[in-house]
């Protein structure tokens, strides 16, 4: 690693811890958009944000250290995967070989504290929302992790940066069909890991039909703070996998590629949010059916790209 | 570029078979069938034009013949025969639709691994025809096996043939025109027939469940 | 000329269509069958020659066939004028069915392209199901939609293992097309992998549509519920057209050199189905359904013959040959008695021969046929199958042949010999007159005409009869040498 490139990761990842909140406000913007309305500001979720760290946070007297822990460490978890996923430019602050291993644990590890905070409240309903949130979330790994072997096999590296950089664009011209694949198969883990329409629909205030958001009902002041921004990391890191998967940009640094970047990720954004106004919540039952069709399109494209690499 | 928009329609026409058998609404399904059959009729001329600049008016006969049939013909008789009916849903078939999904995705793979040890003895336009042949012909075996409605019988019957159609192209060269607008008439013909009968199996017991049909068994 | 075999039908399921009157209806459906069977007659007293570039053409296996079918259409056009009563289906459709089903049938048997030849036998089986679909009630709905489903599936892996065929042809060059002299002329150059394929899928398709297990399960059911002339016309003469398909095939592997691959696998394919009917045989109490485990049987029987190879070739074109004979004269007479007691029923039916002498001679006549009994054909073919298995030294296939065989003899003897004696029961109709009387008379001439002729072949064969026999189990062993021949000839067991 060069010294410029140190010294560039700084701006760099102040930019992209950031940016979150802001494609968070992306999205209500467009759904405000398809409804015919003009929306909140575009900076809400900062001065959400900022609300909430200002104010005191509430316990429970059932609740135990693992309740205060848990936003604290899933947040530290994703603050620690965005240390391993490229999001700006095509290198990663850490990347090492087999760092997506790494990446597994880290999310599994933040998922499972979000959980155990959400059980020791000892409500039903948070029981019911970890529940869903641990059956969904290991249905969509099978489907992630497909999509990480087709790329895995076609950059021969177990780099995350390296997986999802630029030795991914001849890919695209070997096997075109077998990538559209992997990108709509990360499309739907997105939208299960991150609690979007047509999974989760994270505006209803129905705690019957939420999974995620029924999870935190009992969290306040800076713990839900910690929260609302990790879900925002979340979207944004998994976005950028996405976005770097379905548009390689060409090796070497390029001063145009970070800003197109941010581009692709509000593109996203506005994509999220238009399936999320063009779509209804699909009932519990009929999204299971969702994630096995991302893992069977995940495994398609396995077979396609081992196809193509063996001919 | 050609390459890979044949690549691409072939692909988009597996993932249209576990598209049919994910979904329990019959007009959708006869709908998919229609696009599955649209893309592989495209399948002729583009297959035409990667050998030379014009593909030859065998390929367009082709083309035109399974548009008119498969594409409006067939789906449009399936429609108004389920029109008559009340049902439009696949209620409870054998196989799950989320198993019967999954079951489609590993005759995928499988018929990727067969077509591995099946070298073809010429060059074809794509090394993925034969697989995408194999993998919508036995997800329409397994459609017609899995389903109680005759019409998703039918169904799943049509697959096969579209699954044949696929293998068929390898051929382009080889088959008389005769012998492929045969095919396709004794196809018309067929899904005619069906139509018709189904309409009376529907007339007869109410219903379009197969599984009433089982009067007929040894004593 | 050969062309008049398909065209004559056409033409007059067309003039059926055509015509008013119901009457009107059935001279055509006889004069069109007659007409066929005199074009059959006549074209074995010319020699063709051989045309190159025709889509059809008159040779030894098609031309046995073809005549086979025209004989059992002829027979059973005169019957079913005695038959018929009432209209049921729409009788304009039914014959008109019939005629295009004899046409399809013909160009089956006549052509020589794999494609062509596919065309033609879907086309058959989708003329057939109307025809099975005649009494409009549940139960033949349900037969015709599995009928329907069946074939359709079958027919379909045929097409797929037709055009494994034409994969494999386009290793030689330039590509061969897929007329079947032509590429057993070529054979050598095919490409096994995929040659092997497509025999598989053919066998399994038209293995289907043939009635072979365990793709059979459509049969019982189809021949069950169709009216008796048109189980007549299936198990006789809708068999041979799938049969062609899979021995065209067969002659191809022969001649690549994958005799032994082939062959095997149509042994199987037969034991098993024999072994299926015999299971199924035993204790069944619908006389219809034994009668379409016994065509389950017959059908194993040629496969297992043509797999042999040897002297089973010949016996299995004998074979063919009786059981066209013999499943006319069954299921004639299964009609008849359906009209005497009203019934499907084994145990219903009893004292046909105190109740109807002639009906019950002749049903007695057709059971003796059917289960080889030696005055008739089929006891000599499956005795020349067994000689084609001793001299492979096959005895697996020897024992398994016999065994099932004597099982099925034995359940259809227990099952069918009271209905022919013993008393008849009560409250039975008395013999009929007038009309009635003429109606019989025309139900059972070709009854005991296909009979008297099964009798005959069996047990004198005439020369004409042999050589035409004989040429087409030829066509099958394309390698085999003169001394093979030689060898096969010696081997026939005739009387």
């Amino acid at each position: 690693m060069t010294a410029v490139r140190a010294v560039l990761f700084v701006p760099e990842m102040l930019v992209v811890l950031a940016l979150p909140p802001l494609l968070m406000s992306v999205i209500a913007k467009t759904k405000a958009w398809f409804g015919g309305r003009v929306g909140p500001p575009w900076l809400q979720p900062y001065f959400d944000l900022h609300k909430l760290i200002q104010k005191n946070a509430v316990y429970s007297k059932t609740t135990t250290w693992i309740f205060r822990a848990g936003p604290i460490i899933s947040l530290a978890a994703l603050l620690t995967a965005a240390t391993l996923i490229p999001v700006l430019s095509n290198d990663s602050l850490l990347g090492f070989s087999g760092d997506i291993i790494l990446l597994a644990y880290l999310l599994a590890l933040g998922r499972m504290f979000t959980v155990l905070a959400a059980m020791d409240t000892g409500s039903s309903f948070e029981g019911m929302g970890a529940s869903r949130e641990v059956t969904f979330g290991a249905m969509s790994e099978p489907a992630l992790f497909l999509a990480f072997v087709v790329m895995a096999v076609a950059t021969k590296s177990l780099q995350l940066s390296e997986m999802i950089g630029p030795k991914l664009l001849p890919e695209w011209q070997i096997a075109g069909p077998a990538m559209i694949l992997v990108v709509g198969a990360l499309l739907v883990v997105l939208l299960t890991e991150a609690c979007r329409v047509p999974v989760d629909d994270p505006a209803t205030h129905l705690e019957l039909t939420m999974i995620h958001e029924v999870m935190v009902l009992d969290h306040s002041g800076p713990e839900f703070a910690f929260i609302t921004y990790g879900a925002a990391l979340k979207f944004t890191l998994l976005g950028s996998i996405l976005v770097h998967a379905a548009i390689p940009h060409p090796e070497g640094f390029n001063v145009l590629s970070p800003p197109l970047r941010v581009l692709e990720l509000g593109g996203l954004a506005v994509l999220v949010g238009a399936i999320e106004s063009a779509m209804a919540r699909f009932r519990l039952n009929r999204v299971p059916m969702l994630i096995a069709g991302a893992t069977v399109l995940s495994a398609i494209a396995v077979v396609l790209v081992l196809m193509r690499r063996t001919v | 570029m050609l390459q890979s928009a044949i690549d691409s329609i072939l692909v988009l026409a597996v993932l249209l078979n576990l598209a049919m058998l994910a979904t329990s609404r019959m007009a959708a399904c006869i709908r998919t069938f229609a696009l599955q059959s649209l893309l592989l009729a495209l399948l002729p001329i583009a297959v035409g034009l990667r050998h030379e600049t014009i593909p030859g008016a065998h390929a367009f006969v082709i083309t035109a013949g399974a548009v008119g049939l498969k594409v409006f013909l067939i789906p449009w008789i399936l429609l108004r025969v389920l029109r008559t009916g009340e049902i439009h849903r696949e209620i409870e078939p054998f196989i799950g639709f989320t198993a019967s999904v999954m079951l489609g995705a590993v005759i995928i793979v499988a018929s990727f691994a067969f077509a591995k040890r099946m070298p073809l003895p010429t060059e074809a336009p794509t090394d993925l025809l034969v697989p995408v042949s194999i993998a919508t012909l036995f997800n329409g075996l397994l459609m017609l096996v899995s389903r109680l409605k005759a019409i998703t019988q039918v169904l799943g019957y049509l697959v096969v043939e579209n699954g044949i159609f696929v293998f068929g192209l390898l051929l382009l060269e080889q088959t008389p025109v005769l012998v492929e607008l045969g095919i396709l008439l004794d196809l018309f013909v067929g899904v005619f027939i069906m139509g018709i009968i189904v309409y009376h199996i529907r007339r007869e017991f109410d219903h379009m469940d197969t599984h009433l049909l089982d009067a007929l068994r040894e004593s | 000329m050969h062309v008049l075999l398909i065209v004559v039908p056409v033409v007059f399921a067309a003039v059926c269509l055509a015509l008013p009157g119901p009457r009107l209806r059935l001279a055509s459906l006889v004069a069109g069958s007659g007409a066929h069977f005199g074009v059959t007659i006549w074209s074995w007293s010319t020699t063709f020659p051989d045309e190159a570039d025709s889509v059809f053409a008159i040779e030894p296996l098609g031309h046995l066939f073809v005549s086979l079918v025209s004989v059992l259409f002829a027979a059973t056009s005169v019957y079913f004028v005695g038959y018929h009563r009432k209209a049921l289906l729409s009788q304009r459709i039914f014959l008109a069915c019939m005629l295009a089903l004899l046409a399809a049938l013909s160009a089956v048997c006549m052509s020589r392209h794999l494609g062509v030849l596919w065309v033609a036998m879907e086309a058959a089986s989708l003329a057939a199901t109307p025809l099975i679909y005649f009494r409009l009630s549940a139960r033949s709905l349900e037969a015709t939609w599995k009928f329907l489903l069946m074939s359709s599936v079958g027919i379909a892996l045929a097409l797929l293992g037709i055009f494994c065929i034409a994969v494999a042809a386009m290793k030689a060059e330039p590509a061969v097309s897929l007329v079947y002299s032509d590429l057993v002329s070529h054979a050598k150059e095919l490409d096994v992998l995929w040659l092997r394929a497509g025999f598989l899928l053919a066998l399994v398709g038209f293995g289907a549509k043939m009635g072979l297990s365990p793709l059979h399960s459509w049969k019982p059911d189809a021949y069950g519920e169709a009216p008796p002339p048109v189980a007549a016309l299936l198990s006789g003469a809708m068999t041979l057209g799938p049969f062609i398909g899979i021995l065209r095939v067969f002659q191809v592997c022969s001649a690549a050199g994958l005799a032994e691959f082939a062959g095997g696998w149509l042994v199987v394919f037969g034991l098993v189905s024999i072994g299926t009917a015999a299971v199924f045989v035993v204790g069944n109490n619908d006389y219809r359904r034994i009668f379409a485990y016994t065509s389950v049987e017959h059908m194993g029987v040629m496969v297992v013959g043509v797999g042999l190879g040897l002297g089973g070739s010949y016996a299995a074109m004998l074979h063919a040959m009786h059981n066209t004979l013999n499943k006319g004269v069954l299921f004639f007479m299964a009609g008849f008695f359906w009209r005497i007691y009203q019934s499907n029923r084994v145990s219903d039916v009893r004292g046909a021969l105190h109740h109807h002498p002639t009906a019950g001679i002749l049903f007695l006549g057709g059971l003796c046929a059917t289960c080889g009994l030696p005055p008739f054909g089929m006891f000599f073919s499956e005795l020349g199958i067994l000689f084609a298995a001793a001299q492979k030294a096959q005895w697996w296939v020897l024992g398994l042949f016999t065994l099932t065989l004597c099982i099925v003899f034995v359940g259809v003897m227990t099952a069918m010999l009271p209905m022919v004696f013993g008393p008849p029961p009560e409250n039975l109709k008395s013999a009929p007159k007038g009309e009635g009387r003429w109606r019989n008379v025309v139900m059972l001439a070709p009854a005991t005409l296909l009979l008297l002729a099964a009798l005959v072949l069996g047990a004198y064969q005439p020369a004409c009869v042999r050589d035409a026999l004989y040429a087409a189990a030829a066509t099958l062993e394309p390698l085999r040498t003169e001394s093979g021949a030689a060898v096969a000839r010696g081997m026939e067991v005739l009387p």
